[in-house]
This record gives C-alpha cells, structure tokens and sequence, in this order.
C-alpha cells in the first residue's frame, strides 16, 4: 500500500473568509483516526484572519496527536497572508500536492 | 492627467456584506490600474479591518439598525490611497484571544500608516502609496 492511501485530504475552495466561520470550523476540525493530513487550498481564492485561526487550531491538534500536517496554497495572495502574519515557521506549505505527498510520505516512512 | 477618485459604501455591520464590500474595493482599484499585487494587499488590509468591526465593534443584542460599517476610499492624483473604514461601536481595548490577533498585524505590514482613532466609534486609517 503507498503511504497515499493513508493520507487524510481536506479540499477548500473559492474565498476562505468571515462569512464561512463555522463551516471552515467544521470542515478544519479532524476525526479520531491517525492518518497524516493533506490540506489542498489550492483552489482558495482568498484568505483572510479567520482562516488562518482555524488552519493554526487544526495545526495544533494534529501536533497533539502526533498528526504530521502539509498544505498545498498556490494563489499569491494567501501565500502573502501567511507571511504577513508571521505564521510562516508555523505551517509546512508547498505549491503543489506532490510535493506536500512527498512529504507526508517520508515522515510516514521514517 | 490621472484624476482624484473617491468610493464610499455603508452596509450593515454583518459578515455577507464584507465579501461584496471588498469585491467593491477591488473592481474600484482595477478601474483604476492599480497593479495586481498592491490590489490583492489593500483589500485583504480592508478585509482585516471590516472583519474586526462584525466581530468586535458591536455588543450582542445591539439594535441592528444602529450596526454599521462605512468604508471611504480616496485616491488622489498621484496614486495615493487613503482607506478609511468606520464603525460606530466601541474599540475593544484587550490581549488578543490565543491563537488570534493576526487582523492588525496584517494590516501593519500592508499599509504605509495605519492609524486607529476612537474618539468616536472607531475610525481605522490605511494610506498606502501604490505601484499602479
Ligand atoms: N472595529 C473594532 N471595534 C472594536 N474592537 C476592535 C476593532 N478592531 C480591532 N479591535 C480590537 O483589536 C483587537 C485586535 O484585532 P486583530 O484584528 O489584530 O485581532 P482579532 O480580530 O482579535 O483576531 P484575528 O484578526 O486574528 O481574527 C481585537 O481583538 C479587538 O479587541
Ligand atoms: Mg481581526
């Protein structure tokens, strides 16, 4: 079995923004099981402060449960969103889902 | 000769209306050639501020009709930007919950000056001096 399968993968798209709080709450929050997570945001469009504070709050539950996590931003815009908030050292990014699989793979390898 | 424009737009101060605002700005900025990038950071600045107003400015259980955003955009003649995005509430003077506080750091890093002045409702001043 390729460490693919066992990746969990969450998709987001179009604007990441105030007005869906709760279904990016719900979308961002992880079921029980132990699987590495992919998130693919490459589709998002727009990003603002409540996207990234669900993004951190999945980040740091997958930390407690040992779940290695990789996102996938390619629209610029998040991309700078991120930095400008001083949340780049906090999140593992990569611009296309290879990459990001690469990485989950060989964590789950070590 | 570019010429001076304005936008202003007043709305409720709920969470639909931030999208539609900020689609305003952007459609108002492409009128005016603003370059893609400096674009996409004035309105994600302003995103930040009317995302602040929806969750901060107004106490629960305020009377709709009195909660308010306005934001006013100002270009003059030589490609600066002024934004101004009010509210009619209270500034909430506090320590960010954890894993929050990232609306005005984002702004800071946008913006050339970015003023707050709460001498009546709050009053959010953006200036950005912008590649066209
Ligand atoms: N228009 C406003 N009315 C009332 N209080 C405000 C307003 N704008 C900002 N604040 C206050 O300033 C604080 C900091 O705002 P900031 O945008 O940095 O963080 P946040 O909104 O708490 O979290 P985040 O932006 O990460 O979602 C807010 O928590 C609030 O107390
Ligand atoms: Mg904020």
């Amino acid at each position: 079995m390729s460490a693919g399968n066992a990746v969990k993968i969450i998709r987001l798209s179009g604007e990441l923004e105030i007005s869906r709080k709760y279904g990016l709450r719900a979308a961002l929050t992880l079921s029980e099981d132990a699987a590495p997570v992919l998130l693919d945001l490459g589709e998002v469009t727009y990003a603002d402060s409540i996207a990234l504070t669900e993004l951190l709050r999945l980040c740091v539950d997958a930390q407690r449960s040992d779940r290695p996590v990789a996102m996938v931003i390619k629209t610029p815009q998040f991309a700078r969103l991120v930095q400008y908030a001083g949340l780049a050292g906090a999140f593992k990014i990569f611009d296309d889902e290879t990459a990001a699989r690469e990485y989950l793979a060989g964590l789950t390898r070590r | 000769m570019p010429r001076a424009s304005q936008l202003h737009l007043h709305c409720p101060a709920q969470s639909q209306y931030v999208a539609p605002v900020r689609h305003a700005l952007t459609a108002f900025l492409e009128a005016l050639e603003f370059e893609r990038q400096s674009l996409e950071d004035i309105t994600t600045a302003a995103g930040e501020a009317l995302a602040n107003i929806v969750e901060h400015a107004y106490v629960k259980g305020a009377c709709p009709a009195e909660c308010y955003f306005d934001l006013r955009a100002s270009v003059n003649r030589r490609g600066r930007l002024c934004l101004d995005v009010c509210d009619g509430g209270l500034f909430l003077e506090r320590a960010p919950l954890p894993g929050r506080g990232f609306g005005l750091r984002i702004i800071r890093a946008i913006a050339g000056e970015l003023t707050i002045d709460t001498s009546s409702g709050t009053r959010v001043r953006m200036t950005f001096d912008c590649k066209k």
